[in-house]
């Protein structure tokens, strides 16, 4: 526990934590997925991260899946409240033939819905997958469209006042997932 | 996320920092890997109004922008103003006043007189680009030929590229001799005395003949089109000459591949005055993948200016 | 009565200022200058300390527009500019419409001079017809008129026969005849000097040689035919050498540089700002430096505005087809204080020389000064206040200038006419 003012950081996984987690999620594949025609595609920046991971923990066990990469930025819905940041976009790669393939979306963190409901739309312009799926890291509850992950690594309960950061080694200085609360 | 603050509008090469126009070039790199896809198109400007307002004939670049607006989901509008229609001055605050009232998001202008994108960005809302105002600037142009030098050169920094051609009165020459500049990369330029001005830019190492230029030995030869049209009075004596002293053909096209130096143009291209139709075939010409870049950069642009219509 | 209290006064002879009291009677005559002037009932005083009392300025060159171009100003709104410049006598150039190229002309304008004007405003008259470069203008009705000069203004004489015969016909009614100095075959649709900037606005340019071969030809005609000759607007270092050398081999030549020439350059054209388009266009630093030192050579006879009024709608158009041209009666005095006499650059005394003086003496009248016995002719001016050159100083029907929204060391506090 962490408190700098009025902001509090509670670790809610460690990087112990993560690995447990993310060998659940694969497990779950695994199951439902048996041996289809099954792609990976990873939203940036930290989906792109979870669907590697996934990948490489399936592939110590003999199942080898492609995962492509997909920027969602030109997609959002919010283009007139950029603000004054400016966001660089990255390449999206996918790699492979989408007709006639299942593919499973990840991303770290699912909250409204909304990036989700982006990525369809930017994967829609790649091809026309047989099914698409959604696996995510945390699930923080507070949809605002009708979109549900078909495979979860952790729920947790929130508040709208807070965040849920996911940070990996790849990514970030350090490897865990917060739960930041601003008063 | 960068630090950069966004802007309005696009009028010159001049006023970008480095920082602003490496941004520019970051993501005109995945603009351009859409092309590949099937759906080119993605919604991101969906809703928001272009207006292509080009007071000089021009299809090259008002299609380029034109495809760029479409394949940001953007409406996009063309105004075909006939020069001859244009009573002057008079006419432009009218115009000003008519886009103010239309609230388009996007006005994408070309004009002869120079100033005239800048008067229009300063008193309406939307994100003005400069197509080309007169002799003075081309900022896309810059944009989409450096980005061009770099995929072929990443080591572009100390490299050389010549401009040959009628230096007085391009607007090309202007902000791609500045953009190159920029970035580091040595600008040359040849061309009949008449048409290289002294007040050319410092940087603009003048060479008088193409054994200087190849004696100088350039990574690229960038040809300007030779403005017949933008011309009064005569500064050479004819374009059979002109094409004898400065044009691209097949000997000089040897000396190129003996460099290895690739061989840009603007376009459009000039058959027969800046360069011959063997010269075009040219294993190394860079034309083409300056119109596909040029369709990335515009869609760059368009998706990094940020209008003010929405503020009242 | 009038008393001037504690002021000093400039004058043309020295660069020192003389302290002393003033007294103006109701015919406005000076009766007395001398320290410590007794105060008496009746006399209105007015406190000049601090201040200094310089002659009227005269300014050769002002475009007033009337008649046929009264929305850009009229004669009366360029009045209240010269005496808001302390300018108390100008000269009209006879680009009006119509233009100025007859003795009836010239007469009905001075009629309209006289309605509304408290200062001096004398017409020249055009060498041509129309200013048309074709044909003599009418010129022995409009010297019976009293014409101050003979110019096409901003048209250029193409025809070098026609400019010969005019100078030899004038030269009998010792008309003076003025040009302004200009290659219409250079200049093309050129609109700023030709150099590094007209290149980094990608404006079409005006060699310098433009004005040049315009002056030499016009010196050269002018020695053959032994007439008087007035160069206007010399702007270039060459132009002020070929002047220089024409002077020495004794030819009866003249000119005058404006105020603009001397204090800008094409390097304060930025952003396209149509308040800077002047014709001739501002040049180079060498070029400005080359003039101050003419004018205090010698060589520069006269200081004139080129007083050139447009609408803000023309001046609205861009940088290449907006007019050429912007005010200068009301920020000539106080821009050269501003940038030179406050500097020490140069004195009073030199600026009453060559804006006062010297331009009363080219076209043969008699130069002013604030003397016993003299006409009140004057304005005062403060050197310790400052003036914004904004619409609620400028009194000009057209407000533009490169001054505008710039503060400027010094005022006018009033002209005496």
């Amino acid at each position: 526990m962490s408190d700098t003012s009025n902001i509090t950081t509670e670790e809610i996984l460690t990087p112990e934590g993560i690995e447990e987690t993310i060998a659940v999620l694969a497990a779950k594949i695994e199951d439902r997925c048996g041996e289809e025609n099954l792609a990976f595609v990873g939203i940036y920046t930290r989906g792109v991260t979870l669907a590697r991971r996934v990948a490489e923990v399936l592939a110590s066990r003999g199942k080898t899946y492609p995962v492509g990469t997909l920027d969602i930025s030109l997609y959002r819905d919010d283009f007139d409240n950029r603000g004054s940041d400016l966001p660089t976009l990255n390449s999206s790669d996918v790699p492979f033939e989408l007709d006639g393939t299942r593919v499973i979306l990840f991303d770290e963190v699912i909250f409204t819905g909304r990036t989700i409901r982006a990525a369809l739309d930017a994967l829609s312009d790649y091809g026309r997958p047989s099914k698409i799926e959604l696996a995510v890291l945390m699930d923080r509850g507070h949809r605002e469209i009708p979109v549900q992950p078909d495979y979860i690594g952790k729920s947790v309960e929130t508040e709208l006042h807070q965040y849920v950061k996911v940070r990996f080694r790849e990514d970030d200085d350090k490897e865990g997932v917060f739960l930041v609360t601003k008063k | 996320m960068s630090e950069l603050k966004p802007r309005k509008d696009l009028l010159d090469i001049e006023s970008l920092s480095l920082e602003e126009i490496e941004y520019i070039f970051e993501n005109a790199a995945p603009f351009k890997q859409l092309f590949q896809r099937s759906v080119k198109k993605v919604p991101t400007l969906r809703g928001k109004t272009v207006l292509n307002l080009f007071y000089e004939p021009s299809t090259r670049t008002s299609s380029s922008f034109e495809v760029a607006a479409n394949r940001l989901s953007a409406d996009v509008t063309n105004f075909a103003v006939s020069s001859s229609s244009i009573v002057k001055g008079e006419s432009l605050l009218d115009t000003i006043e008519t886009l103010q009232a239309m609230r388009s998001d996007y006005i994408v202008i070309r004009h002869q007189a120079a100033g005239v994108p800048g008067i229009v960005a300063k008193h309406t809302r939307a994100s003005v680009l400069n197509a080309g105002d007169g002799y003075h600037a081309h900022p896309t142009q810059a944009l989409l030929d450096s980005m061009t030098f770099r995929e072929v050169y990443p080591d572009y920094r100390g490299r050389k590229v010549v401009i040959v051609g009628d230096i007085l009165h391009s607007r090309v020459a202007r902000s791609t001799s500045t953009l190159f500049n920029k970035l580091g990369i040595e600008v040359g330029v040849l061309g009949p005395g008449s048409l290289v001005p002294d007040g050319r830019h410092d940087f603009m190492t003048r060479l008088h003949s193409w054994d200087d230029v190849f004696d100088w030995g350039p990574d690229a030869v960038y040809l300007l089109r030779v403005q017949m049209e933008r011309q009064e009075g005569q500064f050479f004596p004819s374009i059979s000459e002109y094409h004898k002293m400065y044009g691209m053909h097949s000997e000089r096209i040897e000396k190129m591949r003996q460099l290895g130096a690739y061989l840009m143009h603007p376009g459009p291209v000039n058959r027969g005055v800046e360069i011959t139709d063997e010269a075009m075939s040219y294993e190394k010409s860079l034309i083409s993948t300056q119109v596909e870049n040029g369709i990335a950069i515009r869609m760059a642009v368009l998706h990094w200016l940020k209008p003010e219509t929405n503020k009242d | 009565m009038r008393l001037f209290k504690n002021g000093s006064i400039a004058r043309e002879d020295s660069a020192e200022l003389q302290k002393a009291d003033l007294l103006v009677n109701d015919e406005g005559v000076i009766v007395e200058v001398a320290p410590g002037i007794a105060t008496s009932d009746g006399t209105e005083e007015t406190d000049c300390s601090g201040c200094v009392l310089v002659p009227g300025m005269f300014d050769l060159n002002v475009h007033a527009r009337e008649p046929g171009f009264e929305h850009k100003e009229t004669l009366k709104t360029c009045a209240e500019a010269a005496i808001n410049g302390g300018v108390t006598g100008i000269v009209l150039m006879p680009d009006t419409d119509p233009p100025v190229d007859s003795g009836n002309l010239v007469k009905s304008l001075q009629d309209l001079v006289s309605e509304v004007s408290p200062i001096a405003m004398l017409p020249a008259g055009c060498l041509t017809k129309g200013r048309e470069g074709k044909e003599f203008a009418g010129f022995s009705g409009m010297a019976n008129r009293g014409v101050a000069m003979l110019t096409d203004s901003d048209h250029a004489i193409l025809c070098p026969d026609l400019l010969r015969h005019c100078m030899e016909y004038a030269k009998d009614f010792d008309l003076l005849v003025t040009t302004h100095g200009d290659t219409p075959a250079l200049t093309k649709a050129g609109s700023i000097n030709e150099g590094k900037v007209s290149y980094r606005l990608g404006l079409p340019g005006i060699p310098a040689i433009s004005q040049e071969v315009a002056i030499d030809r016009d010196i050269r005609v002018a020695q053959h035919t032994g007439a008087r000759l007035h160069l206007q607007q010399i702007s270039t270092a060459n132009g002020v050498q070929s002047i220089a050398c024409a002077k020495e081999a004794g030819t009866r030549v003249s000119c005058e540089v404006s105020p603009h020439h001397l204090l800008l350059t094409e390097e304060d054209i930025t952003d396209y700002n149509t308040h800077f388009k002047l014709d001739p266009p501002l040049r180079g630093q060498e070029d400005a430096d080359a003039l101050l030192q003419g004018l205090l050579d010698g060589i520069i006879d006269a200081i004139a505005s080129n007083h050139a009024p447009h609408t803000d709608f023309e001046k609205s158009a861009d940088f290449a087809s907006a007019p050429f041209g912007v005010t200068g009666l009301e920020t000539t005095v106080l821009a050269l204080y501003d940038r030179f006499i406050r500097k020490n650059v140069f004195g009073w005394d030199l600026l009453i020389r060559k804006y006062s003086s010297a331009p009363r003496q080219i076209i043969g009248l008699d130069p002013i000064a604030i003397t016993e016995g003299s006409k009140a002719e004057f304005f005062v001016f403060d050197p310790t206040s400052e003036t914004l050159v904004d619409r609620d100083y400028l009194k000009t029907a057209s407000p533009v200038t490169p001054f505008l929204g710039k503060t400027l060391s010094g005022a006018i506090r009033e002209t005496v006419v």
